[in-house]
């Protein structure tokens, strides 16, 4: 069980951003959704930022690994790909599923926190950390329901989750404020359960209230009640990494930037 | 891994996903509420894909665009492995169908096979 590499503080590159996360000044790392990158064809700022030396992560939204059905090979081949290509220290998906029965939800959808689903999904991490050539990280999600008969606190599922699959941790913070003012769970009780040891890096990301449910949209300011969770989280352990993520209704550099310099104060501020 | 595990989550999984994506009733235990804005969630995010790759139809159906999506999804859910693309175009189709869009303009007289 080794630790992760410092990451620094980075931000989620998209395409529309290109330029944006080019000019931003510390940007320590990035992130790309996997799934939108061809390894023949890589963009151009992509490259620009490997050739500056800024680590590129390889982040998927689709294996699914809390699903019920096989692992799907070809995502997890792609996966590895993309991480080989970018020369990626690790990769990461999310402990969800988004397919079954034949239907695809569109987004990350909870898995139960069940003996029988932790062994699925346990089966199911093996898999592919077989078939990925660096080590995978997987991320909490912002659920908007809860399953019924859960035998687990989610904390307790991902602590028993590493301990059979040795994966690393990527904990989303403002998922963390999600399902504590939408499902009403206790982020302190949640840190307090995970392997902190086994964190590869932190996600931080806006939202909107609308009637009275927090929706994790990636498109708004980050709120402080998330800065807040970070410094819970900086508090117990200095992360190897965090990451702004920002995937729509972009604003303007300068608001970026304050935003991650923001994160850099809260990281700070429990130095 | 216990035997049956994966068959007895695979049923419950996909009882959720037919009752949010497809009107299926709705499974024991869950939190009514909660499920209804989970579909909600779920439709708009669909809904906002599909207006991005499809500005035209949005554009031509207007108001009407967001009833007939919400129309069409329920009767025809992302099913495994499928694109967003062919989600649009199988959405204008259907609304083309419908008489709610006009009829495709003739293509360029090389390419034989009409969509």
């Amino acid at each position: 069980m080794g630790a992760v590499d410092r990451l620094g503080v980075g931000i989620g590159w998209r395409a529309e951003i290109d330029l944006t996360v080019e000019r931003l000044p510390d940007v320590d790392f990035v992130e790309v959704v996997a799934e939108n990158l061809h390894v023949e064809h890589l963009p151009e700022s992509i490259v620009l930022l490997r050739e500056r030396g800024v680590p590129v992560l390889p982040h998927a939204v689709s294996l699914s690994l809390g699903s019920a059905d096989p692992v799907d090979a070809h995502r997890v081949e792609h996966l590895g790909a993309v991480a080989e290509a970018l020369g990626a220290p690790l990769v990461s998906d999310h402990v969800c599923f988004v397919r079954a029965g034949g239907l695809d939800s569109g987004h990350l959808m909870p898995v139960p926190r069940t003996r029988d689903a932790l062994d699925v999904l346990v089966a199911n991490v093996r898999t592919a950390q077989a078939n990925l050539p660096v080590p995978l990280a997987l991320e909490n999600i912002a659920a908007l329901l809860e399953w019924p008969d859960g035998e687990l606190t989610e904390g307790q599922f991902l602590a028993e989750l590493v301990e059979r699959t040795d994966c690393f941790l990527l904990i989303d913070v403002a998922n963390l404020h999600a399902n504590a003012r939408n499902l009403g769970t206790d982020p302190n009780r949640f840190l307090d359960e995970i392997p902190l040891e086994r964190l590869a890096y932190v996600h931080v990301a806006g939202g909107v209230e609308t009637d009275g449910v927090y929706h994790d949209t990636h498109a708004h300011a980050v709120h402080p009640e998330v800065l807040d969770l970070l410094g819970e989280l900086r508090s117990r352990v200095d992360p190897p990494g965090v990451l702004l993520e920002r995937d729509d209704n972009y604003p303007s550099d300068s608001e970026l930037a304050a935003e991650m310099a923001a994160i850099r104060a809260v990281l700070a501020g429990h130095g | 891994m216990t035997d049956g595990a994966r068959e007895r989550l695979a049923e419950a999984q996909s009882e959720l996903l037919t009752a949010l994506l497809a009107g299926g009733p709705s499974p024991t235990g869950f939190d009514e509420r909660l499920l209804r804005v989970e579909a909600r969630s779920l439709l708009a995010k669909r809904r906002g894909v599909v207006a991005v790759l499809a500005p035209d139809a949005v554009d031509e159906l207007a108001d009407r665009f967001r009833p007939l999506f919400d129309e069409y999804a329920l009767s025809h859910p992302r099913t495994s492995g499928s694109r967003a693309r062919e989600d649009a175009a199988a959405f204008t189709d259907w609304a083309r169908a419908r008489g709610a869009l006009p009829p495709v303009k003739p293509k360029r007289w090389w390419r034989r096979n009409q969509a």
